[in-house]
Order: C-alpha cells, then structure tokens, then sequence
C-alpha cells in the first residue's frame, strides 16, 4: 500500500484525494486472496496496523471523491476484522451513511441511529462525535454546542472535541467563547504551534470586530495576539503563518493614534491584572524582525532552495503581498 | 555511504571473528603443552598481535556502525517543529520524501487539532470535490 495511504498529509488537496482514491480498485482486489483463521493471520504482514490505518484512509478519500463503491467493500473489510460493535468501526458506518444520505429525511434517520445507539451506550465517543458532526452538517449550530458542551463534560481532556467548540463558536460569532475553548485546548497542548497561532488570529479578529472604538481595549487585544504569535514563532522555526500574523499585529499596534499617550510601561497592569502592554521600541523591533524573515522567506522560498520549498503557495504569495502593500506605504 | 558503512562492518567482524579464533587456539595449545617452563603466566600471555587485531577490528566495527546509522533528527523543538512543517509542506505538493520507513516522519502531532479527523463533515467534503472536478479539476 502506498505511503501516501498509510500516512496522508494534512488537508489533503483534492488532486491527491483523486488519486488516493483511485487506487482503490487495485488494492480491494490484491487483498481479497484467501485469509488465515484468526490469531494465525497476526503474524503475517497483511494484518499489520498499517493496512487497517490504510484501508480507513482509503474509505476516507472514496467517500470523498464519490466512489461509494469501493467505500462500501473497505468499510465491509474493517467491518470483518473488527467486527460491528467496534466503535470506530461503527462512526465510519456511520460516515458512510452520512455521505450517501439523499436528502435530509435520510440524514435525519442517520441521526436516529447515533440517538439509538447512545441510548444504549452513552460512552461511544466515536458516535457522540459524529453526532455533533451531523449536527453541524445539518445547519443546527446550536444543538451542536450543547451537544458538544455535553460532551466535554464528560470527557474534559480532549484536545480535538476542544478545538473543535472553538470552532463552532466562531461559526457563531462567540469570541470570547471560542478563545477560551482554545486556551483548554493550550492547557492540554501547552506546545501546539498551530494552535497558538490559531489563538493569535482569533484575538486579532476579535479585537478589531469589537472593539473599533474603544482604543484601549483594542490595543490590549492586539497586545494578547501578537504575544501568541510570538509564542508560535518560538516553538516552530520559520513558520510563515507566525510571522505574517506578527507583521499584522504589530504594524496595526504602530499605526495606533493612542500609543503616545500610554503611562510608563509597567511589569502588570494593576486594573486587570494582565500583563502591560510592550514598549514602542520593543513592538518596532518585533515589527523589523517579522518583516525580514516574511522577505527572506519569501526571497528563498522563489529561489527553491532545500528546506525553503515546504510552503504552501498560497500564503507564500499572500506574504508577498503584505510586504508589497507595506513598501507601497512607506514610498507614499 | 551505505556501501562503505557495510564494507567496515564485514571487514570488522570478520577480523573479530579471527581474533577470536587465534586466541582460542593459542590457549588451547598451551593448556595442552605440558608445563616445562617455570612461569606459565608469561607463555599463556597473548602474542600481541591478536590484541592488536581486535582492537583494530572493534574500531572498525563501531566506525562501521555510525557510519551506517541514519541522519540525526534535531532535538530542539522549535527546529524539529520548523522540519516537520517543511515536509508536511512537500507532501501536499505531491513531492515528499518517497517510501517513508515505519516510525520516521510520524507528522505534525498537533496537526489534527486542526483537522479534527473525528468530526469531519463527509458531506461538505464531498460538495468541495464535486466543485473542483466542475471546474476542471486544475490545481
């Protein structure tokens, strides 16, 4: 089986999805030979981790591209080596049927089958996630949450389910609700890079949608934000996705009116116990550095040197602009 | 690099493996000589040529071994982290290092915090590949 399959990249690209999932014929076919009586077939290769890691990944991107087909015998395979009361066995199931669900009557009976199922065993965490899932692809953001909420109540360590109620109170517009979902997330995570930068977008955006008027809340916000990208840029060396929200930060903290008239900077601010805004040299200075490194991210990634070439496209194309739209500025 | 590696480490052992011999041999034959000369501790000494021959192919062993042994990975995190991204990077490209071995390049861990491989919605990842096969299936 492929590499690709047993260990996929992150957000798969649909090119890649296609092609994962046109190997499928291929491999259904190559494994259907005759198989050893059970606790025999452990030991030989074809029952190792990374088939079943595979076969999954392959259900994944044929329900994807719409090969129901071959979706239908990798879940049959999964469904005989595990069984059907397995719980990840059974939220695939349950995927499946989500994905060939016609119209929402259908769905609506999908969602009947999780409600029943929990109602004999509540702790199926692979089914009361997919539950939220459906609840969320049914446009019912709000049965979600509670949902959700619920959730985390009894399982209050999960990293993912955390991230994934940030995420919907952001659908929602709930800021404050989903920065504290992520700082749960951090508390699990202390060192996920990703998710400190997802941090530091969140209160950049949170600050300017609600506080345009209100100077001094909007710095302190932006402050918090740039403290989180600088964070992410500590833990992950030459993270483009850091030093972009960095430049934003700051540039935005420079282009403050107010900032002159801020008192001595203190270790603490004694009215809310956060931390004091930096000095203006301190955010000019993190403002050249994020400047340099974008340029010369930027500059070594066009050149195609090795170790520079991992970026996506997009964002390398997206700092460029930033850089161009900052000298156009500073010409003016 | 590999073929070098490999060379040393046949070359070694089997010098190992002779040393071994020669030494067994030489204290077989004086176990069995009958004790005529006054002080058997200086006749059982080993001829300094097998100890050279050992040491020589121990040296050859361990230069053999690091040689051979795969390139060290970063143990800072931030440099690790830097790494990892890179070649998550080149995997979405459809350019990353072929034939991954079994533990190696394990991926972002915090990865699918983001993905939330638990709650993806089948549904809309469907419609998003219908629309990019619609529009041509480009990129």
């Amino acid at each position: 089986m492929a590499a690709e399959l047993i260990n996929p990249p992150p957000s798969v690209p649909p090119a890649l999805a296609l092609r994962m999932s046109q190997q499928a014929p291929r491999i259904l076919q190559q494994s259907s030979g005759p198989s050893l009586p059970y606790l025999l077939s452990l030991l030989t290769a074809s029952d190792a981790p990374e088939t079943w890691i595979g076969y999954e990944n392959l259900l994944l991107s044929c329900l994807r591209t719409g090969d129901d087909r071959s979706a239908r015998m990798c879940l049959e395979k999964l469904t005989q080596r595990f069984g059907e009361s397995n719980e990840r066995v059974m939220a695939l199931r349950g995927m499946y049927d989500e994905a060939v669900a016609e119209d929402y009557k259908a769905l609506e009976a999908v969602f009947r089958g999780y409600e029943e199922i929990l109602k004999q065993d509540p702790t199926n965490m692979p089914i009361r996630k997919r539950r939220v899932a459906l609840l969320k692809a049914m446009n019912r953001p709000i049965d979600a949450t509670t949902a959700l909420v619920g959730l985390l109540d009894s399982s209050p360590t999960d990293a993912e389910a955390w991230a994934e109620l940030a995420d919907l109170y952001l659908t929602q517009n709930l800021y404050s609700q989903a920065i504290f979902s992520l700082e749960e997330v951090l508390l699990i995570t202390p060192n996920a890079w990703n998710i400190h930068a997802r941090m530091g977008e969140i209160l950049y955006l949170s600050s300017l949608a609600t506080n345009s008027n209100n100077d001094g809340n909007l710095m302190q916000g932006l402050c918090e934000s740039m403290r989180r990208f600088c964070r992410s840029i500590e833990l992950c060396d030459n993270y483009l996705r850091g030093y972009y929200g960095l430049k934003l930060t700051t540039s935005r903290l420079l282009s403050l009116p107010s900032k002159t008239s801020k008192p001595a900077p203190a270790a603490t601010d004694p009215q809310f116990g956060d931390l004091a805004p930096p000095s203006l040299a301190t955010i000019e200075k993190l403002h050249e550095l994020a400047t340099a490194k974008l340029a010369e991210i930027v500059r070594r990634n066009a050149a195609g040197e090795s170790g520079w070439d991992g970026y996506e496209q997009a964002e390398v194309i997206a700092a460029r602009e930033l850089l161009d739209r900052d000298a156009q500025k500073v010409k003016r | 690099m590999a073929l070098l590696s490999k060379a040393l480490n046949a070359i070694g052992l089997l010098l190992l493996a002779h040393a071994v011999y020669s030494a067994h041999e030489h204290s077989a034959l004086h176990a069995g000589a009958p004790s005529t000369s006054q002080a058997p501790s200086t006749t059982a000494a080993l001829p300094l040529d097998i100890t050279l021959e050992t040491l020589t192919s121990v040296f050859l062993v361990c230069a053999g071994l690091v040689l051979g042994s795969p390139a060290l990975r970063p143990i800072q995190w931030s440099e690790w982290a830097g790494e990892v991204e890179q070649e998550e990077g080149r995997q979405r490209q459809g350019r990353g290092k072929a034939g991954m071995k079994e533990g190696e390049g394990v991926g972002n861990p915090f990865r699918m915090l983001e993905e939330r491989p638990g709650f993806v919605d089948v549904r809309a990842k469907r419609k998003e590949f219908a629309d990019w096969v619609r529009e041509g299936g480009s990129r």
